[in-house]
């Protein structure tokens, strides 16, 4: 912990985020206005002392509707990690610990699911359910868990013939205890830095979802659909378009530094 | 070698499948019978197209029968008609192959023009400040949104100083043009989704080439190319980059599904008429017979480019085709 506190890198990232955390939670505190206020007569405000990023068509205010964003995109960062994270643990470590045809049959799965591209998936899936904040984190954690799946495989198979994991199966430990106790925990590592990045990752595909009208629905605001509220005014009013990226950005930069941060952490040890 | 391209071909024998039973599973995914939705969000679909469709896809018997029904019409290369304009699919997507394909084929040729030098130059010195300069630069490019990017580029250099076009990929009068000018015009209007698909891949891309430049340039016979008295430029490039553009050609295999996926998003906000655009118009549309075959296609060539990045490595490096099995 003391190492990762001496890490520029990570610090700057926690520090963003926490700011965020607290900007999320204390959304009906902190925004000025109600962001679903819909208020014709004042659309499309420039940035001014009243709105200070502006208004968007529909007169809302926009630094309004991006602090309540930030709870959904981040919401729906966080879930889908948690499912991606899920699925390729149990995923990779019954591959890495039963090994045979079982290992074969679902590392083909992954091979798979990589090999076609997930904006296809995403939007097929999404179109045909028809679009939900629940279906979109499902969808983005089952097509995001691939990795986590063949970083947990390989740390399973690398430790499972060693004399500590023989000794606790001698010792009549089940396969579910050996995985908990023996295995696992040494896989966390890599996995977390490679949630963190994750996270950053599924924020941005919320984004590019809600931008094409199949994330999250209006009126709700997330970053996503701030910005495709935007497009219709991108050549008068191109803040509306500037800020909800710069949302993402700097959320997404803050993901990414704190997960290099530990990633070298974890490296140097 | 030859024993190396069969064991690898023949891996990709249930990948292939797996890609056939998941673009066949997203017909299945909405309820009631995939025309029932087409018809309802679709009035143009006849009576008689919709039961043309059930009798062609078999749609009253069972899953597994379907399925293997559909398997070995695709196996013939026929992947049946559009449920929007009735036309044979694969006509479809290959009339806008080849805009895609060049999209993607020119933003790569942009990725390697500037991810090469910069992770060279970065590896040159690692820690120095040419390094952390790129480093803040890939954090960022890294983390924004490309198609945020792509609309700020739009709004400042098509809308604000109409330098580029916005949209679309001919002007209105192209027809009258000169040959050349319909090229350049066509060209002119490439240059703002070229960028955008290529600034996805640019970050992580430059990043591969500077850690394995980096690796490279620790080397003993690198050290010996030095101590020889070679002079630093052609160890650089000599010695150093051609051994270090290896990996690179693995990583160009894996990023080809965020190379296609970026062109739907492109093609998308661009409105240029590929495969990209194809694809979010069937999606929208629930026209299901496309839909499932741009998805199996669509992995049918990551796959492939992955194939080829894997023989281009093996007929390289000699160690990968002998040493482990695939």
């Amino acid at each position: 912990m003391r190492d990762l506190l001496k890490n520029k890198f990570a610090v700057t990232g926690a520090i963003i985020l926490l700011a965020l955390a607290v900007v999320a939670l204390g959304a009906p505190w902190i925004a000025p206005y109600d962001p679903l206020a819909v208020n014709l007569p004042e659309a499309l405000l420039p940035p001014s002392s009243a709105h200070w990023l502006g208004t968007d068509p529909l007169g809302r205010d926009v630094l309004s509707r991006l602090i309540y964003g930030a709870r959904i995109s981040l919401t729906i960062g966080f879930i889908a990690v948690g499912i991606a994270v899920l699925v390729g643990t149990v995923v990779g470590s019954v591959a890495g610990f039963y090994g045979g045809w079982i290992d074969t049959a679902l590392m083909r799965l992954v091979d798979t699911l990589l090999s076609i591209p997930s904006v296809f998936l995403l939007l097929a899936v999404i179109a045909i359910i028809g679009p939900s904040i629940q279906l979109i984190m499902a969808v983005i954690g089952l097509t995001g868990w691939m990795g986590v799946a063949r970083l947990v495989r390989a740390e399973v198979l690398s430790l499972k013939e060693r004399e500590f994991v023989l000794a606790a199966r001698v010792l009549g430990a089940s396969p579910l205890r050996l995985l908990r106790r023996h295995l696992l925990p040494n896989a966390m590592g890599p996995v977390l830095v490679s949630a963190t990045l994750g996270v950053g990752g599924a924020i941005l595909t919320e984004s590019v979802l809600s931008y094409l009208g199949l994330g999250v629905q209006p009126p709700t605001p997330s970053w996503g659909n701030v910005l495709n509220e935007g497009r219709v005014a991108l050549g008068v009013a191109w803040w509306l378009t500037l800020t909800p990226g710069l949302c993402i950005l700097i959320t997404v930069l803050a993901f990414n530094l704190l997960g290099e941060g530990i990633r070298e952490r974890f490296l140097r040890r | 070698m030859i024993g190396y391209l069969a064991r690898r071909v023949l891996s990709l024998i249930p990948v292939l499948l797996w890609i056939t039973v998941i673009s066949f599973g997203l017909m299945h995914l909405a309820p009631g019978k995939p025309t029932d939705a087409t018809a309802a969000f679709n009035p143009k679909v006849s009576l008689e197209a919709r039961q043309r469709m059930e009798k062609l896809y078999g749609l009253d018997q069972p899953v597994h029968v379907q399925y293997a029904r559909w398997l070995t019409r695709i196996v013939r290369m026929d992947f049946g008609r559009s449920f929007l304009d009735d036309r044979p699919v694969l006509e479809k997507i290959t009339e806008r192959l080849p805009v895609t394909l060049a999209i993607n084929v020119w933003s790569m040729a942009l990725i390697f023009a500037i991810a090469i030098p910069l992770g060279v130059l970065a590896a040159v010195r690692p820690g120095g400040l040419f390094d952390r300069f790129t480093t803040v630069f890939v954090f960022i490019g890294y983390s924004a949104p490309s198609f945020w990017l792509a609309l700020l580029g739009m709004a400042f250099f098509g809308v604000r100083l109409r330098w580029l076009p916005v949209s679309g990929l001919h002007a209105l009068d192209y027809e009258s043009f000169a040959l050349w000018r319909q090229w350049a015009d066509t060209a002119w209007h490439l240059i703002l989704p070229v960028a955008m698909t290529a600034f996805v891949s640019l970050a992580g891309m430059s990043r591969y080439m500077r850690s394995s430049m980096v690796d490279i340039l620790q080397q003993d016979y690198i050290r010996t190319a030095r101590a020889k008295g070679v002079d630093e430029g052609r160890v650089l490039f000599h010695h150093g980059l051609r051994n270090a553009l290896l990996p690179i050609i693995t990583i160009l295999g894996l990023s080809l599904p965020d190379l296609i996926g970026g062109s739907v998003i492109a093609e998308t906000i661009f409105s240029i008429p590929g495969m990209g655009r194809l694809f979010y118009e069937a999606v929208m549309a629930r026209d299901y017979p496309v839909v499932m075959a741009l998805v199996t296609v669509g992995a049918f060539l990551t796959m492939l480019g992955n194939l080829l990045a894997d023989v281009a490595y093996a007929s390289a490096d000699p160690r990968i085709r002998v040493g482990r099995s695939a």
